[in-house]
């Protein structure tokens, strides 16, 4: 979304006005550099990299991550068996729980969105445990499940569970009446109605959901592991800063960040792939 | 959300589904092991006496104080840099990309480095959730600002605006919708963030309360406990909800 806009904002950047325009007919080196977006990017990453490099060797304590040190136990941090076995772990369990929260979500999002009872039955309670900040129900579910891994999990699918109801909830709602008048008329089951109809033509809105979802449920295993110390990445992360291997640690979060916007970028190729009509609702929550 | 009721209609649904919940949650659990699942009635009664000892209101009031210190600090820098990137093009093409890297990352995932660098006080707290806050207001602002229509700052240029009028005409009325929803987002966020400090930092407010009552298997007071984050929760999220209703009416016909 950023990039193509960037890109777009690339070609008509003297129309924005501020930034320095070709308006001479030569072109400076300048100009030449303010134009490219991909050197502007490149540019701007190094900066941000030589700035926090800088700082934290001035002011930070010598434990602390910096860019360089990263750099260096890059390799060897990327193939600890502990570090790829913790991010397999973390991960399943992510995955684990979002497929048990997509299929219970999908289903009462469905039934919330088409029977009105349903809806005015659950919505309290769908809306108030949604505002909820999913950390705090982390210590109750410990005492559910133990200090063990099962507590992840039910974290997880908490967390994951919200986002998918609620959106195919209003995805369910926003299906034209025309849909549904025309399976009406063809006598369609009532079955068929919600699944053969209304799932598919809120399809994007379910997505959007389980974009939510995946975020919501990375944060959840990882808080839960922290809370309830069991192996993954986060336990990973945590240990590795209290034994002060900052710089490893900061390796775990970057895969972790790069597992976060792998996810968005896929669910949002698969929305622009398949679905290019779909736009609105896309900043949506 | 159907609108087509009237006030009358919703509250009573409300009150309705809040009493069927209740019951199911009394009649449900009658029996089970109170260390293990607690009825309504008993978590209601804890919860009185937790109020009353003033407890669930000192940690109530501390909880609120960290994240309004968190929040506004983030609305306080986030707001005006990302109107800055959005004013300045080579800037937000220079940071754009990874500022939506860093918004999509679990910001959680660095709660260990800040405890293990700026300790346990206060200000380590405030800034787990401003960290929590600082980048969907960011973000948004970022965003939003780009959909500036750049006509109307050449308009603007053309009738000879200075800098000051350019942003108080057009930037700033044309990214505060989008900014909005980022202060919602963050509000979201900060919540999380403020829980998760209380509990893996120095424990204070409602996280140290969900701990103790967890620790002695005080499951009705962990219950009164969640039950009061949730309606906080609830409560900030409508606030936030409202603030970007109010200014989505800005953003005018396009969207």
């Amino acid at each position: 979304m950023i990039r193509e806009q960037a890109n777009a904002a690339g070609q008509s950047f003297a129309l924005a006005g501020g930034a320095p325009g070709p308006r001479a007919g030569h072109k400076s080196l300048w100009t030449r550099f303010a134009a490219s977006t991909l050197l502007v990017k490149i540019a701007g990453g190094v900066f941000l990299l030589v700035v926090s490099e800088i700082a934290v060797r001035l002011l930070a304590p010598a434990y602390v991550s910096r860019p360089s040190g990263v750099f260096r136990v890059l390799p060897q941090t990327l193939t600890n068996p502990a570090v790829l076995s913790g991010a397999a772990i973390t991960l399943g369990a992510v995955l684990q729980g979002s497929v048990v929260a997509l299929v219970s979500g999908m289903v009462v999002g469905l039934l919330m969105g088409r029977i009105r009872l349903v809806d005015r039955l659950l919505r309290i309670y769908v809306d108030g445990l949604s505002a909820m900040p999913m950390v705090a129900i982390v210590p109750l579910l410990t005492i559910w499940f133990g200090f063990t891994s099962w507590a992840r999990l039910a974290t997880v699918i908490f967390a994951a569970f919200f986002p998918i109801a609620i959106n195919m909830n209003s995805g369910a709602r926003a299906v034209p009446q025309g849909y549904l008048e025309v399976a009406r008329s063809c006598g369609a089951s009532a079955w068929h109605t919600l699944f053969g109809v209304t799932l598919p033509a809120s399809m994007p809105y379910l997505l959007s959901g389980i974009r939510l979802a995946l975020g919501r449920a990375l944060v959840g295993a990882v808080v839960a592991e922290f809370y309830v110390s069991v192996d993954g990445l986060g336990y990973f992360i945590l240990f590795q800063t209290r034994t002060f291997h900052h710089n490893e640690a900061f390796v775990a979060v970057l895969l972790l960040a790069l597992v976060a916007v792998g996810v968005d970028a896929l669910i949002n190729g698969i929305i622009r792939r398949y679905m290019p009509w779909y736009r609105a609702g896309e900043r949506k929550r | 959300m159907l609108s087509s009721d009237s006030a009358w209609v919703r509250w009573t649904t409300v009150l309705v589904s809040a009493l069927l919940g209740a019951a199911v949650w009394e009649f449900g659990t009658r029996g089970l092991n109170p260390a293990v699942m607690s009825p309504f009635s008993d978590t209601v009664l804890r919860l009185a006496e937790m109020l009353r000892s003033g407890e669930l209101g000192a940690g109530a009031a501390q909880s609120l104080g960290l994240f309004f210190t968190g929040l506004s600090a983030a609305v306080v820098t986030a707001l005006p840099l990302g109107l800055l990137l959005a004013r300045v093009r080579l800037l937000r093409v220079a940071f754009d990309d990874y500022i939506a890297l860093v918004y999509a990352m679990p910001m959680v995932a660095l709660i260990p480095f800040i405890l293990s660098i700026f300790g346990l006080d206060f200000s380590a707290k405030a800034l787990v959730v401003f960290l929590f806050c600082f980048f969907p207001i960011l973000y948004n602002t970022v965003e939003g600002a780009r959909s500036i229509d750049p006509e109307l700052i050449e308009v603007a240029r053309s009738f000879r605006s200075t800098e000051w009028d350019v942003w108080r005409d057009v930037m700033i009325p044309g990214a505060f919708p989008y900014a909005m929803t980022g202060v919602r987002q963050a509000i979201g966020r900060g919540l999380v963030g403020m829980v998760a400090a209380e509990l893996f930092l120095s424990a204070s407010g409602l996280g140290q309360l969900l701990m103790i009552s967890a620790r002695n298997f005080d499951t009705a007071g962990l219950f009164g406990v969640v039950l009061i984050i949730t309606l906080l929760g609830a409560w900030l999220m409508a606030v936030g909800q409202a603030l970007e209703n109010r200014f989505t009416a800005w953003r005018g016909v396009k969207r």
